[in-house]
């Protein structure tokens, strides 16, 4: 009866699939509570495509793909964080010229190597079928290292969010906590390049994120939350694409969508229809 | 100020009449007699080509060595070649997707000889069990040595027609070449039959030796891309029947072509245990120091590979 | 505890403004411990850029702020901060309990969990400003006036030395007012320093001790009776106050943009 479920993991390139799907979507949902929060998903998605002239530079250095995509990353991010620190553009148009620039520098270097092995279709949706050993070690070491950050800093990164005034009373350094945050985005975005992508990591920081803020009222529920739909869209979305012949970003990402709509619409309390019906039974 | 605005637009202009006025077709040797200027697409046709036309000719390829075909998009450079020479050589038979639209662009005046013209396409994976939906066909006609006799025809009928007076070169310097390649069919047929039958197994990266393989008796298990073009990714169904394939049929190696992602070998190796062959050179020869730097050396460095793997 | 020195709090030729502009010039007082001191002033006389600075929100552009005679980097709780409006994400999934406790946040430290101590100050906070019964409600569905209470309670958890208020009174109803006036008297019985910014010059004369009448300088500091006077007022406030007896009215209106 259960065949359907045993045979894709049968394979180990299935599992090791799984197992980084898995991480990925645990990480992703966590941090992207913060993404929500504190409305980046913006700069989330451009992080994300900031990573494309990372990789080439890295290639064209014959140097490690992944550090390549951080570093462009992480410069990004911070480079964000100085453009519209000087208060004269707002930050969402310093990330829109950010993205737009890094995306066309990407592609421009990437265009001019004419012998490129990398395949950019996998940069941008993922190669969830190609985990090797090493790959797994990575993002699973990554995945570690961002849970473990994102636990011990709970209590500096709520406050930051919620309050700033508050973390400037206590003393604490606004700017560096930020600046760690946004460190931790790239590497997150880092890692789940293998199994969703550029193209569709934004979905997977915001959607379950998303869908779990409906449920909950606090935020130590919403991480928890977030992290099981993560975990269930990322697996739920692999057998998807298993059986359908389809891209495993995309289904990942589908599911979580539809989680966020059915959340949309029948949370308690806050979904639209649950409070139409109640509403109407009230009235009766 | 005010003169400065026509002085720059003449300029402008007289820099943009210069830009229109094209290149001769012909460039002068030493000697003052004038070479025919060939490109050919893919650097091992221009190597066919060269052989063909000795002397009488330049012959520049204009995909660089060792890149992937299937992903080549001509640049404006690369249209401005095509415009500037007499003869277009390419492979034909839906290698080249692109090559329609940059013949429109790019003008100028040219016979293109379609190398594969007149060889008909063999039945592909893409194509068995549905209708022959995609008019593509397999076009890795010339890793199959009897079938580049095709090739080198018609490479000499329409270095004859672009240039007459060159007929007698052509006709004798095809003919020599055609002897070379009967040479290299028997020699592979020799060499092959160390292999035994049941071993004459190939997992590919994408669906190129079709016709190698029908010529010399292997049977082709299955590609990691199950395509013509490098251009799609398999699912990851069509990954885990591939591995199921290879178990089944005992297959003991997987052959890459240079250019190609080993990731998805790498995963079946991993899975299966087999061996993975990563220096198959299809698309293009190397450079002079390379291990095939002509289209002969490069079935024959192939096929040694190929040997020493499977016997 | 509490460090019986003479001065709690001192500003030596303190200036500081926002982008390269001055809002406070040469700002020096000292206020000793326990005391309580009303701010007044016309609107865009620095009375929050003060207070900002004295958070630590703002640098200081010249001179220097000392707690205890020490700068204020060296005490990581001694000042608590209730702005006028909390420029807070509202719809932040946090309960009132959740927020009184990140008063207490220095005390556990960052991986510290909450301890009995720490529970029992949420909830003489929470009591003490009346809203117990909403410790488990999301600060979302809370009403103006309870919202001010939450941040109020939060100041109280952190147990500070020296409590900054700006502009309690100000667009708050009569009950929350009241009940802050209470909170002062808690607050002067502990020995807690209060500095509270205000418009009201008769709710400042009757019942803070100490009065600092500031136009982006200092015009006057000391006893409200000394400080507040016709003619400082006149200076303080130009056109903008009325005097009628014993009472003094002040314009409210069209505040400057400099303000902070």
């Amino acid at each position: 009866m259960f065949e359907w479920l045993i045979t894709p993991l049968s394979y180990t390139f299935m599992q090791r699939g799984m197992l980084a799907s898995l991480m990925v979507g645990v990480v992703c949902s966590v941090i992207g509570c913060y993404v929500v929060l504190r409305g980046m998903a913006f700069l989330g998605d451009a992080l994300a495509h900031a990573i494309l002239p990372g990789i080439a530079i890295a290639y064209l250095l014959q140097g490690n793909l992944t550090i390549g995509a951080l570093a462009a990353a992480v410069a990004v991010a911070l480079l964000i964080g100085l453009f519209s620190r000087q208060g004269t553009i707002r930050e969402d148009t310093a990330i829109g010229i950010l993205f737009a620039a890094a995306l066309s520098l990407g592609v421009a270097l990437i265009s001019s190597i004419r012998t490129y092995a990398v395949d950019l279709s996998h940069i941008l949706f993922g190669n969830v079928l190609g985990v090797s050993p090493s790959d797994l070690r990575l993002v699973g070491g990554f995945g570690v290292v961002v849970l473990a950050a994102v636990i011990i800093l709970y209590k500096p990164f709520l406050v930051i969010s919620f309050d700033p005034v508050l973390a400037a009373t206590l003393r604490w350094r606004t700017e560096l906590l930020r600046n760690m945050m946004l460190i931790l985005l790239a590497l997150t975005i880092v890692i789940s390049l293998q199994t969703v992508g550029v193209g569709l990591v934004a979905a997977m920081l915001v959607t379950p994120a998303a869908t779990a803020y409906l449920l909950t009222r606090r935020l130590p529920a919403m991480m928890l939350i977030s992290a099981l739909i993560g975990a269930f869209s990322s697996l739920a979305g692999l057998y998807i694409s298993y059986y359908a012949n389809i891209v495993s970003g995309s289904a990942v990402v589908l599911v979580a969508t539809g989680g966020f709509l059915l959340a949309f619409l029948f949370a308690p309390r806050r979904g639209i229809l649950w409070q139409r019906l109640r509403f109407r039974i009230r009235k009766k | 100020m005010r003169k400065i605005i026509p002085i720059v637009s003449v300029f402008i202009l007289v820099a943009l009449f210069l830009a229109s006025c094209q290149e001769a077709t012909v460039n002068t040797s030493k000697n003052g007699q004038t070479k025919l200027k060939v490109v050919a697409v893919e650097s091992f046709l221009a190597d066919i080509t060269r052989n063909i036309t000795g002397d009488r000719a330049t012959v520049e390829s204009l995909i660089p060595l060792e890149m992937d075909p299937h992903a080549f998009e001509p640049t404006p450079k690369d249209i401005s070649k095509i415009a500037e020479s007499r003869v277009v050589v390419a492979n034909g038979a839906g290698l080249e997707s692109w090559l329609d639209e940059a013949i429109q662009n790019a003008g100028g005046d040219f016979i293109l000889i379609e190398a594969s013209e007149g060889l008909v396409s063999r039945k592909t994976h893409e194509e068995e069990g549905e209708d022959a939906h995609t008019h593509e066909g397999d076009p890795h006609f010339w890793l199959d040595p009897k079938l580049a006799i095709h090739y080198v025809e018609n490479i000499r009928d329409g270095l004859i027609a672009a240039d007459p007076d060159g007929k007698e070169t052509y006709t004798q310097n095809a003919e020599t070449y055609i002897s070379q390649l009967k040479e290299l069919d028997a020699w592979i047929q020799q060499e092959v039959s160390a292999i035994p039958p049941e071993r004459r197994l190939i997992v590919t990266n994408h669906e190129s030796f079709g016709y190698f393989a029908d010529r010399y008796g292997f049977r082709v298990i299955g590609a990691i891309i199950p395509s013509v073009s490098t251009g799609s990714s398999p699912s990851a169904q069509e990954l885990a029947d591939l591995v199921d394939l290879i178990r089944q049929t005992g297959t003991t190696a997987i052959f890459l072509e240079t250019g190609a992602n080993p990731k998805l070998a790498e995963q079946i190796a991993q899975e299966t245990g087999v061996k993975v062959v990563s220096d198959l050179y299809t698309h293009s020869i190397t450079g002079p120091g390379g291990n095939a730097p002509s289209y002969l050396e490069m079935m024959k460095y192939n096929v040694n590979t190929m040997v020493s793997a499977l016997k | 505890m509490m460090e019986i020195t003479e001065n709690r709090l001192s500003l030596i030729h303190v200036s500081a403004g926002y982008n390269n502009q001055r809002v406070l010039n040469d700002i020096t007082f000292q206020v000793p411990h326990g005391a309580q001191v009303a701010v007044v002033g016309p609107n865009g006389a620095g009375k929050s850029t003060l207070f900002k600075a004295l958070v630590g929100l703002l640098p200081l552009q010249s001179g220097e702020i000392l707690v205890h005679g020490l700068s204020l980097t060296n005490h990581k709780d001694c000042v608590a901060y209730v702005p006028q409006r909390s420029e807070v994400d509202w719809r932040f999934p946090v309960t009132v309990a959740d927020v009184v406790m990140m008063g207490r946040y220095n005390r556990q430290g960052w991986l510290g969990k909450a301890n009995r101590e720490d529970k029992d100050a949420v909830r003489r906070s929470l009591s003490q400003m009346g809203i117990e019964h909403l410790a488990n409600r999301p600060i979302g569905e809370l009403s103006g006036g309870q919202q001010q209470r939450v941040f109020l309670a939060r100041a109280l958890a952190q147990e500070p030395h020296i409590l900054l208020m700006d502009e309690p009174f100000t667009g708050v109803d009569a009950a929350t007012q009241e009940d802050t006036l209470a909170l002062l008297d808690q607050l002067k019985a502990k020995e807690v320093t209060v500095l509270v910014s205000t418009h009201d010059l008769n709710m400042a004369a009757q019942r803070f001790e100490q009065v600092l009448l500031l136009n982006r300088r200092i015009i006057a500091y000391g006893p409200a009776k000394q400080v507040l006077t016709p003619e400082t007022i006149q200076q303080a406030f130009g056109g903008r106050a009325l005097l009628l007896g014993d009472l003094a009215v002040v314009d409210e209106c069209c505040p400057p943009a400099e303000e902070g």
